[in-house]
């Protein structure tokens, strides 16, 4: 029913830290006058500033904050005195010069005699304007086509099981498998409700080396969780952790992982397609997934219209080039360039250009012009896996016109809960389901 | 994680559970359409006067409403809606053993309006706001007094708050509350002011139980005592209703609900019942 995607089973390694609770002797508490901190090109970006003394003693001190760019080139720098009794609250007003479109980072940095901390904010400025080049290689349409032909080849041989032990009296549980590209057989999970004939499709794509499970909380959907190859129980071939799944074969664009990982998602609609006998509405099939899963979602609505709605939180990979040029100014790396760095350093043959070479035949970013349906993105500003900059350039690369993202000002590489309710009346609308 | 969980098991609710006035705050939603036909039943011996008194009728005197109304409303964007309700009324109205029967039946006051929905807290609960306005389907003679209705053009603005149940009352369940403030354009008026609560609960996966609170008050120097409520101005009541709703399908659901008038001042003391359905189209 309610469609809540969960990618939090990311190996611990990968985690983006969360922000730290709001703790300590001086609180800062930044608040965005505009909604979701988005902020329009001529207008003065302000924040409410609430600063809270939780020591006993009278504090004096300064307020500082600095505003960067994503890529980390400072634009700004200002600072307010800070003069607070003890065990009080205090409201300043921090006004910004209107900035051009982009997103920006403000760090607000309060040092007393005893005392520092920083809490770190983002920004945005009409992001619907962003604009990103795609390096899109000349032969890109061509590869995917061969790619699908080549999927095509392999005999999907479905096998269907259910699995009466998961079930329950309002769901049938189903393990499902089939045959992909190379002929690596994949498996994911078909929950049917039990009250009804025919429903449209929650298609579920999985975050990065995400073991996807029986979806029991879809009510009004027919829920099917594809474990694309070396996810879940789709490991028989590639079983392999967090650091390296990226970098299977990452030197050739034809054995290059995620070739297959792309194809499993087209399989996983051809079984959808095919198995309309189980109630499954094959014209109201939406794709969706976070992180990884993002990313496949739109490339399975990309090369597969039999997608009708595509959702995708903070997707993964997406501008990569813009990606590296961000996340080179990190304090400390996080996936997926720290992998992909640390790859690179000790592969000394491995150029960067090497690197593009295959990967551009993978960044969403290159599929996005090809997605026709309606599409609704969640992002997250503090997100430093999936940068809002190189999400936005996605999104803004879609070609369908019926589009809408939603920013989370305060998570990470997450989305929150106001989203998700969001995204289940997006797609009742969508779909008219009532 | 717990209080994520409850607030999906909220929304996993509201999807599956229609309120019985679905028709109230909730937005019906983009280009969706809801329909709602409705049987009502009156039955009036007795009155209240105008000290809030019993008041025992005439032998046999009896008054018998059977109305049946159709609502239905359009979603023009996800926050505006357009909403409007057509009554046909039949009226039976016994003036006491030896006296004669009044016989009636008619279109009664077609209301029409727009609802928009001011905010939302994450999406949970709505707060909206209608404007309507009010015609008579029938004509009513110079002096003279129609069962059907007080025969006067009018407008209504209504403020409605609604939503689900704040986890510390109920882990699953729903409110609704609405303030309106209606005025018939007669020197008379009336000047109509009503509040009304809802609450419901599921009581298992398709069936649920609903409590309807309404007070009601009508103001206006006429004074003038109606047995039939449609055709007096001046009036307040409290009318409690309980209603037990089954789903019969994500498109279907039934309400049954009864109803009693505890308290009233110059209007009639009864008892009735309602048959509901609410189409999601």
């Amino acid at each position: 029913m309610l469609l809540f995607a969960r990618f939090d089973a990311q190996a611990a390694v990968f985690q983006q830290e969360q922000q730290p609770a709001e703790t300590g002797d001086i609180v800062l508490k930044p608040t965005p006058r505009s909604e979701n901190a988005v902020f329009k090109k001529n207008e003065q970006i302000v924040y409410d500033l609430r600063v809270e003394n939780n020591t006993n003693q009278y504090t004096t001190g300064r307020i500082s904050y600095v505003i960067t760019t994503d890529a980390g080139e400072r634009v700004a720098v200002d600072s307010i005195q800070l003069a607070i009794k003890g065990s009080s609250t205090r409201d300043y007003v921090v006004k910004i010069a209107p900035r051009t479109t982009g997103f920006y980072r403000v760090n607000f940095i309060v040092n007393s005699q005893n005392y520092d901390d920083t809490v770190r904010k983002v920004f945005g400025v009409d992001p619907q304007e962003i604009r990103s080049q795609l390096h899109k290689p000349a032969d890109f349409d061509a590869f995917w086509k061969q790619s699908r032909e080549q999927l095509e080849k392999v005999a999907p041989r479905y096998r269907v099981l259910e699995r009466r032990d998961l079930s329950t009296d309002k769901k049938r549980v189903y393990a499902v498998e089939m045959h992909s590209f190379d002929n690596i057989v994949v498996r994911g999970w078909l929950v049917i409700p039990r009250d009804g004939k025919k429903f449209p499709v929650h298609y579920r794509v999985p975050g990065y080396v995400v073991s996807l499970k029986p979806n029991m909380d879809n009510d009004d959907f027919i829920a099917f969780d594809l474990n694309v190859r070396g996810n879940g129980n789709s490991k028989d071939v590639i079983n392999i952790g967090t650091d390296n799944y990226c970098l299977v074969n990452v030197e050739d664009k034809n054995k290059y992982v995620y070739r297959g990982v792309y194809m499993d998602c087209i399989r996983g609609l051809d079984f959808l397609c095919s198995h309309e006998s189980l109630g499954i509405d094959t014209n109201k099939i939406f794709v969706e997934g976070g992180s990884q899963g993002g990313a496949l979602a739109l490339i399975t609505a990309a090369l597969d219209h039999r997608v009708k709605l595509l959702t995708m939180q903070v997707p993964l990979y997406a501008d990569i080039h813009d990606n590296m040029a961000i996340s080179a100014s990190y304090d400390k790396q996080v996936f997926p360039f720290k992998v992909f760095r640390h790859y690179n350093s000790i592969h000394p043959g491995f150029t960067w250009d090497k690197f593009f070479s295959t990967f551009d035949y993978f960044d969403p970013q290159n599929f996005a012009p090809m997605v026709k349906c309606p599409v609704l993105m969640g992002i997250g500003l503090l997100d430093q896996f999936c940068p809002p900059r190189c999400s936005m350039a996605l999104f803004n690369h879609i070609s369908s016109d019926k589009k809408e993202y939603v920013c989370v000002p305060n998570s990470t590489h997450e989305v929150d809960m106001n989203y998700f309710m969001f995204q289940n009346l997006w797609l009742r609308e969508k779909f008219r389901i009532p | 994680m717990k209080k994520l969980r409850l607030s999906l098991f909220a929304c996993l609710f509201f999807a599956l559970i229609l309120p019985f006035n679905a028709f109230a705050g909730f937005p019906i939603g983009k280009y969706r359409d809801i329909v709602v036909p409705s049987f009502n039943y009156y039955s009036q011996t007795d009155h209240y006067d105008v000290f809030g008194n019993y008041v025992k009728g005439a032998p046999g005197a009896r008054f018998s409403s059977y109305s049946f109304s159709l609502f239905a409303g359009y979603g023009i964007s996800r926050r505006l809606d357009f909403l409007v309700t057509v009554p046909y009324l039949y009226q039976v109205n016994n003036l006491g053993t030896g006296n004669k029967t009044i016989m009636t039946q008619g279109a009664g006051d077609l209301v029409a309006g727009l609802s928009y929905n001011i905010g939302n807290y994450n999406y949970l609960r709505y707060l909206s706001v209608q404007i309507s306005g009010v015609a008579p389907l029938y004509t009513v003679a110079a002096n003279s007094t129609s069962p059907l209705g007080l025969g006067d053009y009018g407008a209504e603005i209504k403020v409605m708050f609604c939503g689900a149940l704040p986890t510390f009352v109920a882990d699953k369940g729903y409110f609704n509350t609405e303030v309106a403030y209606r005025r018939y354009f007669n020197f008379q008026g009336p000047d109509q002011i009503s509040w009304l609560g809802t609450v419901g609960l599921p009581i298992s996966w398709h069936n649920q139980v609903s409590l309807d609170i309404t007070v009601f008050r009508s103001s206006s120097p006429n004074k003038t005592f109606n047995i039939n409520f449609n055709a007096e101005r001046d009036y307040a009541f409290v009318k409690p209703q309980l209603n037990f709703g089954h789903t019969f399908s994500r498109r279907f659901t039934l309400f049954a609900g009864g109803y009693y008038v505890p308290y009233g001042i110059n209007t009639g003391l009864g008892y009735g019942g309602a048959l509901t359905a609410i189409l999601k189209l």
